[in-house]
Parts: structure tokens; C-alpha cells; sequence
């Protein structure tokens, strides 16, 4: 387990960005309730072989205890780094996204399921969507009863995802939590 | 052909038969090589024959053989070595006649009545234990004669080791020079034909130094340094982390790494902050609602028939530039942050 060096942070933060835009200062700066300290400390992030967790201060200096090769996991994951250098962020960041999400797309029931498989967001099961979005921007998936689903990029923005047609693509699936089924070993 | 003469070599495990004759030409090339492989089968099982009846020794692994010596002379693999030329001191001494004479390895003392190695520790006449040198009158008053033996003594062994190189030389001019001599005998100066030697840039020094001094077992972290040796030019970690978990009076180096990343990326898309499409559909938004007012006024007063140049003349372009200025001015303070 090691602390991130600038570029690794850079990098995160960047894709964090994407989807929070300026609430990333709530994600950053949140005061941590996560172990018995009575005091809250705060999040941080930590690198333990090629995986990026969101962990309080208190469990990480708890989780020192634990040696690099039988340490697992400790906090929430929020991403992987590719062997290429690049960071990805995975379904388990899903939490800490819907809560601060800029952008947001409601699915219908109807294509719920679609999208759980790993399909990507067609203009017929879009619900609603938040005005302003830009293409390439992260969006977090609802479904109609405020459950979040997933996560992806946006292709159109919301003007012209009203002008598509009913078979477009309008958001390009990057996780959802389907993957929690299918994808366990990855995970 | 079975009863020809077979030389069976069994130190080469080899049988030859060096009277085969083949008794007809073979019309073809399957034929000849049956006729070999015949001819071979028979040799080969003459070996295994002799094999078998040499006296064989019980193993784990089955019957042991030592096979006797090969009978058959193979030829040398390298050539006869050339025969050295004589050293200097070689030829002085065949000159003179000199003859070697065997020496013992122990010599009798007679200062101390006792029979002392002929050289190494304790040996007979050691040049460093004389106490006294008689002053002689070809002596120059302000010499030290001990010193002078040393002297003495340095330059003999120097010219001993002139002597030596010069006979190596001389051997390798010849070419008869056995090989691991030859191999360290590139290192002698040859005059004349040899490359002068390359001159190492500070560069390089500086590398090869660096090099020899981290090639011990800790890295050369805790040898003595020479006077004037400067710091290794590369610190052995090349990456630096933040500590793990923040010591609690070490202040907090983290916070500080995520704020700073974390204020260049608002920096870098505090652009986006001014939303231009609303800003742009709000000043339309106002225009309109303008446009609208206007002709309201105006549709109550001229309704239908031609207006008079001077209420065309009513929306003055200063006054319309005006309130252009005021709704320019006003999308930017009504703009919401688009969080």
C-alpha cells in the first residue's frame, strides 16, 4: 500500500472529475466516519497493487498492520490502473459518484435490464436527463425509482439527444452494477 | 567377407575393418546402402561381442565396464609448440659457461648459530636487519646509507621486472608463447606497433567511478569516502512516495499534494464555469420579451396602417443601444453556477 504520486493523482482526479465536476471538493474534503475513532479524519486515497481505494485516515493507519502481500483490500475501490499507466474507474466507485453527480440520466423500466448486461443507453429508454451536458462527459445512470445503475460516457449532448433518432446511442456504457454478477473474479 | 581382418578399439568403441572390399558394384543407390548398413551391422555387433566379454562390475544401474585404453592414435588438435628463444640471462650464461645449481631452502646462520630460510620471514641475510653500516671513506657525509640500500634494493627489482618483460617480448615476437601468458601479455607496451591507448573522457571516468563504487554488497553506502570525492551524482530511489499514514506531528504533506492537484484541474476548467448556451438563451429569452413589449405598445396605437417615419424613429438606435448594453451586461451577475 502506498499513498498516490502527483501524475496517479492527477489522473484520478480527472476522471472523478468528469462526473462530479465541482463537487469533487465534496469527495476530497469529506469528513470520514469509518473506524472507531470518535473524531472524523479525512478520505484519502491509497495504491495497493494497481488498485485505487477511498479509505478514511483511521483504517489506514490500522491497515499498516497488515503486510503489503496479505492486504486485500481496505476501504471502497474506485479504480484500477492498467498495466499501460492509465486509470479506469470501476463499478465500486458507483457510491461515491451518484452522490455527487453532475450529470444525470433516468432510465425506463423497460431497458433497465438492457443496460445491466452491459449494453449501452439507446434514445428510446432514456427517462429524463439533466440539461447541459457536453459530449464526453460522465454521467451517472438512474433508473425511474432513483437507484443508480451504473455509469457511462455521454455521446450527444442534450440538445441533440432530443433530435435522434429512437435507435441512437446516447450514453456509452462504462459499468453498471450488473457487474457485480458477471464480472465477480474481476472485481 | 565375415572372416576379413576386424581391429576392434574398444577404448574408442570403435571396430574397423580395413580389408572391405565391396565384391560388386551396386546398380543402385538402395543397394549400397544396404550393403553398408550390412557391412556396419556386422562391425557393430563385433564391438558389443568385446564389450561384453570384458570383466563387468555389479551397480544399481546394471553391469560396469572400464573400457582399456584406445589403440588408435588420433592426431594432435594443435600445433607443436614452438620452442621458446633463450632469455638474456640465458645466453650470458651459456656464454660464461655458468651451470645451475640446486639450492636448499635452508641456509645456516652463522650470527645466530641456527639454520634460517634462505628467503621469506626470518631469512638469512635480510637487508633490513643490519644494525650498523660502517662509514667507508667513498662515503659522502650527509647520505644515509640505509636508505641507500633501499634504494639499491628497488632499483634491482625494478630492472628485474624491465629484464622479464623485455625476455616475454622477445618469446612473443617469436610466437612461442604458451597461451595465458599470451593472453596477459596484450597488456605489455610494445613500441611501435601498438594503438596509443584511448584517453576516457571525465564523462566516462565519472560513470565507470560511479559504477565501481555502488559494486559492493550495501551499495557503497558505507565505505569511506576519499577527500574531495563528491556525493554519487544519482540518489539510489528514483521515485518518492508520501508516507502511508500520516505520522501526527509531521503535518499533513497529502493534503497539501491533493490540494494542489485538486486547485490546477478546477483551475484548468474554471472555462467551463460561464455556461455560454444559457447565458446565450437568456439574452435571447430578454430580447423577445423586449421585441414584445414594444410592438404591444405599438400595435395599440397604429394598428394596421403605415407608421409615420417619426415612430419608426421612436426606437431610437441609442436607445435601443442602451438597453443592448444593459442585457449584455446582465446575463453575466444573473449567471448561477452551474454545479
Amino acid at each position: 500500500m502506498r499513498t498516490l504520486d502527483e501524475n496517479e493523482t492527477t489522473q484520478v482526479f480527472e476522471k472523478i472529475f468528469k462526473f462530479t465536476g465541482n463537487n469533487l471538493k465534496n469527495i476530497v474534503e469529506s469528513p470520514s466516519h469509518e473506524g472507531p475513532d470518535p473524531e472524523p479524519g479525512r478520505y484519502c486515497f491509497r495504491l495497493n497493487k494497481n488498485r485505487v481505494y477511498y479509505v478514511g485516515e483511521s483504517l489506514v493507519r490500522r491497515a499498516t498492520n497488515v503486510g503489503r502481500q496479505n492486504l486485500v483490500s481496505l476501504g471502497t475501490c474506485i479504480g484500477k490502473f492498467t498495466k499501460g499507466g492509465s486509470f479506469h474507474l470501476t463499478i465500486q466507485s458507483l457510491g461515491i459518484l451518484a452522490a455527487n453527480a453532475k450529470h444525470k440520466v433516468w432510465l425506463k423500466p423497460t431497458s433497465e435490464m438492457s443496460f445491466l448486461y452491459g449494453n449501452h443507453v439507446l434514445k428510446g429508454g432514456l427517462g429524463r436527463i439533466t440539461d447541459s451536458i457536453n459530449p464526453g462527459d460522465g454521467v451517472v445512470v438512474f433508473s425511474m425509482s432513483d437507484v443508480p445503475l451504473g455509469f457511462g460516457i455521454a455521446t450527444k449532448s442534450t440538445q441533440d439527444c432530443r433530435k435522434l433518432d429512437p435507435n441512437g446511442i446516447v450514453v456509452l456504457h462504462q459499468a453498471d452494477i450488473g457487474e457485480y454478477l458477471r464480472m465477480e473474479d474481476d472485481l | 567377407m565375415e572372416a576379413t581382418n576386424q581391429l576392434v578399439d574398444l577404448g574408442n568403441l570403435m571396430a574397423f575393418d580395413c580389408t572391405h572390399q565391396l565384391s560388386s558394384i551396386p546398380s543402385s543407390r538402395e543397394e549400397l546402402v544396404e550393403m553398408c548398413l550390412q557391412k556396419g551391422t556386422e562391425l557393430v555387433q563385433a564391438v558389443a561381442d568385446a564389450l561384453f566379454n570384458l570383466p563387468s562390475t555389479e551397480d544399481v544401474d546394471g553391469p560396469i565396464v572400464k573400457l582399456p585404453p584406445p589403440i588408435t592414435k588420433l592426431p594432435r588438435e594443435k600445433h607443436l609448440p614452438k620452442p621458446k628463444p633463450p632469455t638474456k640471462w640465458e645466453t650470458f650464461a651459456k656464454m660464461k659457461g655458468i651451470k645451475k645449481h640446486k639450492k636448499d631452502k635452508v641456509v645456516w646462520d652463522e650470527q645466530t648459530g641456527t639454520w634460517k630460510r634462505r628467503y621469506g620471514y626470518d631469512r638469512v641475510n635480510d637487508d633490513q636487519d643490519i644494525p650498523i653500516i660502517e662509514a667507508k671513506s667513498t662515503d659522502e657525509p650527509g647520505e644515509d646509507p640505509f636508505a641507500k640500500r633501499r634504494a639499491d634494493q628497488k632499483n634491482r627489482v625494478d630492472k628485474q621486472e624491465k629484464n622479464r618483460l623485455q625476455n616475454l617480448k622477445e618469446a612473443a615476437k617469436v610466437g612461442s608463447l604458451p597461451s595465458h601468458i599470451q593472453l596477459a601479455a596484450r597488456a605489455l607496451p610494445i613500441t611501435g606497433t601498438q594503438a596509443a591507448p584511448k584517453k576516457l573522457s571525465k564523462d566516462e571516468l565519472g560513470n565507470v567511478a560511479g559504477i565501481a563504487a555502488t559494486a559492493t554488497a550495501s551499495g557503497g553506502k558505507f565505505d569511506k569516502k576519499l577527500q574531495g570525492e563528491k556525493k554519487p551524482k544519482h540518489e539510489q530511489k528514483y521515485r518518492k512516495f508520501l508516507p502511508v499514514a500520516e505520522g501526527k506531528g509531521t503535518g499533513s504533506k497529502e493534503k497539501e499534494q491533493t490540494d494542489r492537484v485538486h486547485n490546477k484541474l478546477i483551475s484548468k476548467n474554471s472555462h467551463e464555469v460561464l455556461n455560454i448556451g444559457k447565458a446565450v438563451t437568456m439574452y435571447n429569452l430578454k430580447k423577445e420579451k423586449k421585441r414584445q413589449n414594444h410592438s404591444g405598445k405599438s400595435a395599440t396605437s397604429t394598428s394596421g396602417r403605415l407608421k409615420p417615419k417619426g415612430n419608426i424613429q421612436k426606437k431610437t438606435p441609442y436607445k435601443k443601444g442602451s438597453s443592448d448594453r444593459s442585457k449584455s451586461n446582465k446575463p453575466k451577475t444573473k449567471l448561477k453556477r452551474s454545479a
